[in-house]
């Protein structure tokens, strides 16, 4: 037995935790907030859900080491999921804007224009244009589901500051909307 | 554009890529031993909540005289009440000050992490007995995975001074540290259990068994009174403390804390057998909402089950009375 495993408060401490955290129920409930959080982060296609992957994998690895008493789960998970983000951009780049990615030789197929013609589409390529800190947070908001006291509890910026700068983002993406970027 | 298309840019992740994605954290979970290690300590960890209950207090006896051993074994379960705030205090003066009445400690057997075996007959052999299983499972329902985890022991040493300090802080100014405590040893032993697992699409149970834990004491120490102290430890009344330790068997029973604010429990009757059945409302999920689990605790034989799921407590001890 480990050092401390029969004190009473730890005893009490895994008799809450053993019981509380259904690991299949919260892979159910969060791999929809994950995928999608990386969804508004990296756009559609297999790297939102390779992100996704790494998260969950990352996460399972350490799934012992969290605590109930210390943070929900959720927060705990998108820690993770936010650290996997932060080393995707860190060791992926880009090395041309992104504007300019879209004109990159080879251009659109005639299925692409389609494609693209939806507004689905049209709103991620928006959203791709938009700065990394909004960015994050239209993927927390949108994506992810949190509310903007659950945001600044995770990014250290007030609550009144989220929801100022996400009003910005949503503003500045209606205004590319109008002009037809 | 606006804030609804934002929301609705949403989409669900494909099934495909979530099921593979699910059998890849499922390898991972077999390969790295067991998915919630806590869950397998369960036992042995009531186990040692009555024991801990129970040497807290003056020895009537002097306990030189251990030439014969009090030995505790499961045979009851009783729920004793505690409000979550004595745990979070007990919690944080244990963070504090390393174990809250001991101050040594030697392992004698490390159990080892629990590991995946292929079926429940393939535990039997390690778990030095046959597996058994409920024949009933809520509909929908199948048998998913089984771990087990060898047997383990250790000994502790109490400590007078960290006893004193601990009743000093939750201010039991009436309780007395008895002389002749200090460094007595309270031995622990955890045989092998076994825990299967079961899932429907949306329902989980998990069913943990073992061969009763064993506390061994040393001899003559009044355990009627040594319970009481324990009790007041954990936030009981005088009156009920006192009343609570006289009608227990302390030799047999094993006492669950269980919250006030966040649990209700009885007791049942499982094929004859009184155990204790505890619905929880749980910690808050990723999603903030709440999760019931509903526990199931007997004994029969030699044997102690431990049984929960997101199942209600009807269903529960359906399956608890299929077992066989």
């Amino acid at each position: 037995m480990a050092n401390g495993e029969v004190t009473l408060a730890r005893l009490w401490s895994w008799t809450r935790q053993s019981g509380a955290i259904d690991w299949d129920a919260a892979f159910a409930e969060s791999l929809p907030r994950v995928y999608n959080f990386f969804r508004y982060r990296v756009g559609d296609g297999p790297l939102a859900e390779d992100l996704t992957s790494i998260t969950f994998e990352k996460a399972w690895r350490a799934r012992e080491q969290y605590r109930q008493d210390r943070s929900a789960l959720g927060t705990w998970l998108f820690a993770v999921a936010r650290n996997v983000a932060m080393d995707h951009f860190r060791s992926h780049r880009p090395t041309v804007p992104l504007e300019e990615a879209e004109e990159l030789p080879g251009g659109p197929t005639p299925e692409d224009l389609a494609a693209r013609r939806s507004d689905h589409e049209r709103l991620g390529r928006l959203l791709a244009r938009r700065p990394e800190r909004e960015r994050e947070l239209l993927a927390l908001k949108y994506g992810a589901e949190f509310t903007n006291r659950e945001i600044a509890r995770m990014t250290g910026f007030s609550e009144s500051n989220v929801g100022t700068i996400l009003h910005r983002a949503v503003e500045a993406l209606r205004a590319d909307w109008d002009q037809g970027a | 554009m606006d804030d609804r298309m934002l929301h609705e840019y949403r989409r669900e992740p494909d099934p495909r890529f979530a099921t593979d994605l699910r059998e890849r954290l499922r390898r991972l979970e077999r390969n790295r031993a067991f998915p919630s290690r806590r869950a397998v300590r369960i036992i042995a960890a009531a186990a040692a909540v009555a024991a801990i209950t129970v040497i807290f207090a003056v020895p009537s006896v002097r306990v030189s005289a251990q030439a014969v051993l009090d030995v505790f074994r499961v045979k009851r379960f009783a729920a004793v009440e505690f409000k979550e705030s004595r745990r979070d205090l007990l919690e944080s003066i244990d963070k504090e000050r390393g174990f809250l009445v001991f101050d040594r400690q030697e392992k004698i057997l490390d159990p080892g992490p629990p590991t995946y075996v292929a079926s429940r007959e393939a535990a039997a052999a390690p778990a030095g007995f046959d597996v058994r299983a409920p024949r009933y499972l809520p509909p929908g329902m199948a048998a998913d995975s089984v771990f087990v985890q060898g047997a383990g022991a250790a000994r502790m040493a109490v400590s007078e001074e960290k006893l004193r300090s601990l009743l000093e802080r939750l201010d039991l100014r009436d309780v007395k540290v008895p002389a002749g405590l200090d460094g007595q040893w309270v031995e622990f032993r955890k045989p092998p259990v076994v825990m299967q697992r079961f899932r429907s699409e949306r329902r989980r149970a998990m069913l943990l068994q073992a061969r009763s834990p064993e506390i061994t004491l040393p001899a003559g120490w009044n355990l009627a009174q040594l319970g009481e102290i324990g009790l007041r430890i954990l936030g009981l009344d005088p009156g009920d403390a006192k009343r609570i330790a006289k009608a227990t068997d302390w030799r047999s029973t094993l006492l669950v804390p269980v919250p006030m604010n966040a649990t209700s429990f009885r007791q049942v009757t499982v094929n004859g057998q009184s155990g204790l059945l505890i619905m929880t409302t749980g910690e808050p999920a990723a999603d903030g909402k709440r999760r019931e689990r509903t526990i199931l605790m007997w004994s029969t034989g030699d044997r102690v089950f431990f049984l929960q799921g997101n199942l209600d407590g009807k269903e529960l001890i359906r399956m608890a009375e299929s077992v066989s």
